[in-house]
Order: C-alpha cells, then sequence, then structure tokens
C-alpha cells in the first residue's frame, strides 16, 4: 500500500537532509509504526507520504498513487489524525464531521457513529472550541475515519489522553485493522507500537536504522533469561535461568517443579532498550 | 467541483454570522444605506420650504405652492419657532399695508433666500408661469448629487468589506490550523480558494442591493449595478487572501485591509477634484474605473457598452495582480 524509495527532503532546499535516503514498503492490512525521537524526520515523512510536503527526491507510492503528482482521488482513499488536534472551533462537533465528510467522493460514515465510537455523544452540538484538549484531539481522530480510509495514518494518536480513552483509541485501531485497514502510525510511544505495531521502523536524524516486527526484535536484542522468585525453605530467593543453555533449562525445570513460585518474568528487552542499543539515542 | 465549492461557502457563511466581527462586516451595507438617507438630502429636501401664517392670503399661499413646499401656522410665534429649526425653511410674514418681510434664521443658502424674494416679487406683479419666456429641459435626473456620491463610495467599500471577510476566515483557518484538514481532502487547492472567495463576492453583492434599494435606487439597471460590483469584488478577495495567508490574528488582517481605502478615497477625490490631464495618474487603480462605472449605473446613462468597458478595465487590472500576487497565495495556502 506504500512503497517508499531512496526518499531525501531538505527544508533548506541543500544537502541538510531532514530525511535523508529512506526506503520502506507497507504491506496492506499491516500496522507500521514509525518511531523515532523528535525531530528524527518522522512527521516529515508522513507528510510527504499524505503530500502536505512536496516531494523533493526519491520515489513515493501510496494507495497506487504516485506521490509525484498527486491526484485528489488518493484522499478518498486516505485518512490522518493530525498530533496537533485540527477542527473548525466556531463550528460544534458534529458539523465538523458532517462538513468534512461531504468534501469526499466517496460513502462516508454517519458522523454520529464516529462521535459515539470517541466518547462524545452529548458533545456533539457544543461548538469545538468549548471542548477540552483530549476532546478535541478524539475529535480529530474521528474525522479521520470519516471517508472509511483503506490508509490510516495516525500521528500520535494517544497523545495527551487519559488512560482509558487512550485504551478506547488504540481499541479503535486494532479494530479498523481487523477489518483491513493498512495503518501507518508515527510516535515516540514505543509502548503504543509494541502493542499494535505488526512492524516498526526506528528513524533516527533522517535515516532508517532498522526495520523488524517488535517480536523479532525482542528475540534478536532480548536476554533470552528467566527471572524467578520462589521459596524454598522459608527463604524467599531470586534467580536467572537462560532459556538457551540446556543446563540451565533444566535447573528452571527443576525450580518449578519443587518450589513454591512467587514470581517469574522473561527478561524480555523492551521496544524503547532496543531502540537505544541500536540508535544510542533515547526517544524524548 | 461546484458542490465543494459551495460546501466551503456555506461553511464561511455559517461562521462569519457567528462572530461579531464578521457579521457586524456583513450589516455595514444596510447601516451605510440607513446613514446616507438620514445625512444626505432627498429629492423633496432640495425643493425651497416656506412657512406662513395661517389665512393672512390664500392667494399667495397658493401661489407659491405651485413653486415652493409651503407649511401654514397659526401664530408669528408658531412661525418664528419653526424658522429657528435646523432646516432652511423661510418665513414670509406680512409687514406694514401690503408688504411682506422674510424671516430667516440666517443661515441658510444665498440661493433659497433670493428665490423666496422673487417668488414674493412675482406674487406681488402678478406674474404666473404663463408670462415666462423660457422652457424647461431636463435630463430627468432627480437624485442629489451629493446622495449619488456617497452611494457610489459606500458601494465600492461594501466590496472591499468582501476582501476583509475573505482574511478573517483564512485566518480562522490559519489559528484552526483546519488548512492541512482541506488539503487531505479530495478538494483541489483552486476548488478550496473559489470556495474562500465565493463569500467575498456574495457579500458585497447582496449588500450593495440591498445598499441601492435602501437609497432609493431602485429603478436603475441592476445587471449593470452586478457587473461593477462583482468586478470591483476581484481586487478585494485577491487582497483578502494576501492578508490572511500573510497575518495569524484577526485584528492585523482587518487593520492591513485599510490600506485598500488609501486608493479608494484618493483615486475617487481624483476623479472629482484633478483636471483631465492628471487624471491618467489613476489609471492603475481600478477603484477609479469602478467610481466611473458606478456613477453611470447610478445616474442609469450608461449603455451596456460603457458598463462592460469599466468592469472589463478592472478585470483587467484583477488579472493582472491576481497573476502577481497567486504565488504567494497558494503557497501561502500549504
Amino acid at each position: 500500500m506504500i512503497k517508499v524509495k531512496n526518499l531525501f527532503h531538505s527544508y533548506s532546499n541543500d544537502e541538510k537532509y531532514a530525511v535523508n535516503d529512506i526506503s520502506f514498503q507497507v504491506e496492506k492490512g499491516e500496522i507500521f509504526g514509525f518511531l523515532g525521537p523528535s525531530g528524527a524526520g518522522k512527521s516529515t515523512t508522513q507528510n510527504i507520504l499524505v503530500g502536505l510536503l512536496q516531494l523533493q527526491k526519491g520515489e513515493v507510492e501510496v494507495a497506487g498513487y504516485d506521490v509525484k503528482q498527486i491526484k485528489n482521488k488518493m484522499f478518498n482513499k486516505i485518512g490522518m489524525s493530525f498530533e496537533q488536534s485540527n477542527v473548525y472551533n466556531k463550528m460544534s462537533g458534529l458539523e465538523n464531521l458532517e462538513f468534512y465528510g461531504k468534501l469526499f467522493d466517496v460513502e462516508t460514515r454517519d458522523p454520529m457513529d464516529l462521535i459515539r465510537m470517541v466518547g462524545l455523544d452529548g458533545k456533539e452540538k457544543i461548538k469545538a472550541g468549548e471542548y477540552s484538549k483530549g476532546m478535541k484531539h478524539r475529535l480529530t481522530f474521528a474525522r479521520s475515519m470519516i471517508n472509511n480510509p483503506e490508509i490510516w495514518f495516525l500521528d500520535e494518536p494517544t497523545t495527551g489522553l487519559d488512560p482509558a480513552i487512550a485504551s478506547n483509541i488504540k481499541d479503535i485501531i486494532k479494530e479498523q485493522n481487523e477489518k483491513g485497514v493498512t495503518v501507518f502510525l508515527t510516535t515516540h510511544n514505543m509502548y503504543i507500537a509494541d502493542e499494535l505495531c505488526d512492524r516498526v521502523a526506528f528513524i533516527v536524524d533522517g535515516k532508517i536504522r532498522l526495520i523488524d516486527s517488535p517480536k523479532q526484535l525482542k528475540l534478536k536484542y532480548g536476554e533470552k533469561l528467566v527471572e524467578v522468585e520462589y521459596y524454598k525453605n522459608g527463604e524467599l530467593l531470586k534467580e536467572s535461568y537462560s532459556t538457551v543453555v540446556e543446563e540451565e533449562k533444566n535447573k528452571l525445570i527443576e525450580v518449578i517443579g519443587s518450589n513454591d513460585i512467587q514470581t517469574m518474568h522473561t527478561k524480555e528487552a523492551t521496544l524503547e532498550e532496543i531502540f537505544i542499543k541500536v540508535t544510542g539515542r533515547g526517544l524524548v | 467541483m461546484i458542490r465543494k465549492i459551495l460546501l466551503i461557502f456555506q461553511r464561511d457563511l455559517k461562521t462569519s454570522v457567528r462572530n461579531f466581527i464578521t457579521l457586524y462586516i456583513i450589516v455595514v451595507p444596510v447601516i451605510f444605506a440607513v446613514m446616507i438617507n438620514v445625512f444626505s438630502p432627498g429629492i423633496n429636501d432640495t425643493t425651497v420650504e416656506i412657512v406662513l401664517l395661517e389665512g393672512e392670503n390664500q392667494r399667495q399661499e397658493e401661489y407659491f405652492r405651485q413653486f415652493a413646499k409651503v407649511e401654514v401656522l397659526k401664530t408669528i410665534e408658531d412661525i418664528e419657532e419653526r424658522v429657528i429649526k435646523r432646516d432652511n425653511i423661510i418665513g414670509v410674514l406680512p409687514d406694514q399695508g401690503d408688504e411682506y418681510f422674510i424671516l430667516r434664521q440666517g443661515n441658510e443658502p444665498d440661493y433659497i433666500v433670493d428665490y423666496v424674494k422673487n417668488l414674493t416679487a412675482f406674487d406681488y406683479y402678478d406674474i404666473g408661469i404663463e408670462d415666462t419666456t423660457a422652457e424647461i429641459v431636463d435630463y430627468g435626473r432627480d437624485i442629489p448629487p451629493l446622495k449619488k456620491l456617497m452611494v457610489n463610495i459606500a458601494i465600492i467599500f461594501t466590496s472591499i468589506l468582501g476582501g476583509m471577510i475573505i482574511a478573517l476566515n483564512i485566518v480562522e483557518e490559519k489559528t484552526d490550523n483546519t488548512i492541512s484538514a482541506i488539503n487531505l481532502s479530495p478538494v483541489s487547492r483552486l476548488g478550496f480558494i473559489a470556495g474562500k472567495s465565493l463569500i467575498g463576492v456574495f457579500i458585497p453583492i447582496v449588500g450593495a442591493f440591498l445598499l441601492l434599494l435602501i437609497t432609493g435606487f431602485r429603478d436603475i439597471n441592476y445587471f449593470h449595478a452586478f457587473l461593477m460590483v462583482a468586478t470591483t469584488c476581484l481586487i478585494s478577495v485577491l487582497v483578502g487572501f494576501i492578508e490572511g495567508v500573510n497575518n495569524d490574528d484577526v485584528m492585523t488582517a482587518a487593520g492591513n485591509m485599510k490600506l485598500l481605502f488609501l486608493p479608494l478615497f484618493g483615486s475617487i477625490a481624483g476623479a472629482e477634484l484633478l483636471a483631465d490631464k492628471w487624471q491618467p495618474l489613476f489609471y492603475w487603480i481600478p477603484f477609479y474605473w469602478t467610481y466611473k462605472g458606478n456613477n453611470l449605473v447610478l445616474s442609469n446613462t450608461g449603455s451596456l457598452l460603457d458598463i462592460m468597458k469599466y468592469s472589463g478595465i478592472v478585470l483587467g487590472i484583477s488579472v493582472v495582480v491576481f497573476i502577481v500576487l497567486a504565488p504567494r497565495i497558494r503557497k501561502g495556502l500549504e
């Protein structure tokens, strides 16, 4: 659904590239995470993909359309939820969705359904200018679904939302993905990426350092240890056993079989730890 | 495409009436019209008014009524009180014998006083309208020139207000950051600009027509008026876009639109006050041609060809301005 080949972008039209020779593909039905710290080039890449920034150098294809010569029809197939909510403050939530929906040439969703989906029902007739930041963000998120997009670009979809609403948003993303929607998720929140993404790309200083599935990354970069807390002769003990070395695997089996286990954790690396290990940079 | 342009226009219209500043701008033409009616002299107001003592000289009263607007009051005190009021009414009161004296406030134009003096004398010497040796021929222009001038200026002013509304709407799109959302919908940049422009033409046309109706210009050619207003709006629309994309707050955008008032009033003053040899200095200002075209429309003396000539010149200047400003507008909307 998305093909990017040797993409460059410079805001100063010189050799200082904000995006520097990146290439990747996103398959249909995939949730692709684009992860990196602020200023890494995530939003620049995303803005080029959706046509908000002009393609300078490289090849980009989105939903079968060449982004170099964007056709308006392409926008019937894509949706985008912006990090900074951008709705008409003088119009109500419902009016915002109704107006935006009418701009599309394809069958659109019932605005009230979307309002309900993001938990704004009962407030749909209030002017968006009177909404809280989180409510505006949810309205922006709802609007991005109005045209039933085939490719859904999400820029920090849960930023600034309380945990319950963030969880609801994640559920909606999963639900849409199960219906076949391809998701391009831009975030610096590794927990969301870990939970949602089929594959992730790490981008730092405009370059992609790595692309893989979270599971593979954990297997590759994790320590492959199991940490066990157990009681033995009334004393609480804590041990780590390798899941690779045969001798330690047997010891682990023995401990589990003959003791009262309190806690047991695999020593998986988190995506954040892997990111730091691979890029040598933090995510903030 | 047309549907989307109308959608954008409808949205702008809806939010404009919810905003106090834009709502005020929309009703300004009506306020202008009412003010013009209040302050400018109407057709009847230009007639000389005379006040007489009731029943004093019935024949004189009938004679004056042929040539002036006559009021009759019961006492001399009433007449004195009436003459002191702000308008230019003149009292004709009996003096000793069969003579009359003229009572005036003192600040009336001389021609009015002379006119009343003459009428009194003509009546005294029994000179009637049949004794005249001249025939009056007129062009049927019964609108006072000051009123025409004020309506003309108000129409051009109204067209600038359209640009102001566009500037405010663009600033709203920028502050709400909604342009990026529109850019991700299947609305072309041209469609968006056209949709945004529509309100800048619609409001001035409706406003100008209301202005014309309220101020009494009901018998003019409204198609001619439409042509002049619609073409004049174009330049304001373009400036409205530029001010919108260049400014981030409503007050600055509205304030900068006032820059257009200088060429507006400058060209009108030039057209009215300067000699012919200086007129070419104003040829580059579209409002100069609009003013001339509107004059023809308001006096109902212009042919379609005349109106097309003036609106064509305004259109031509607007096209040149568009060519210069289009890249900046397009970039500003990205």
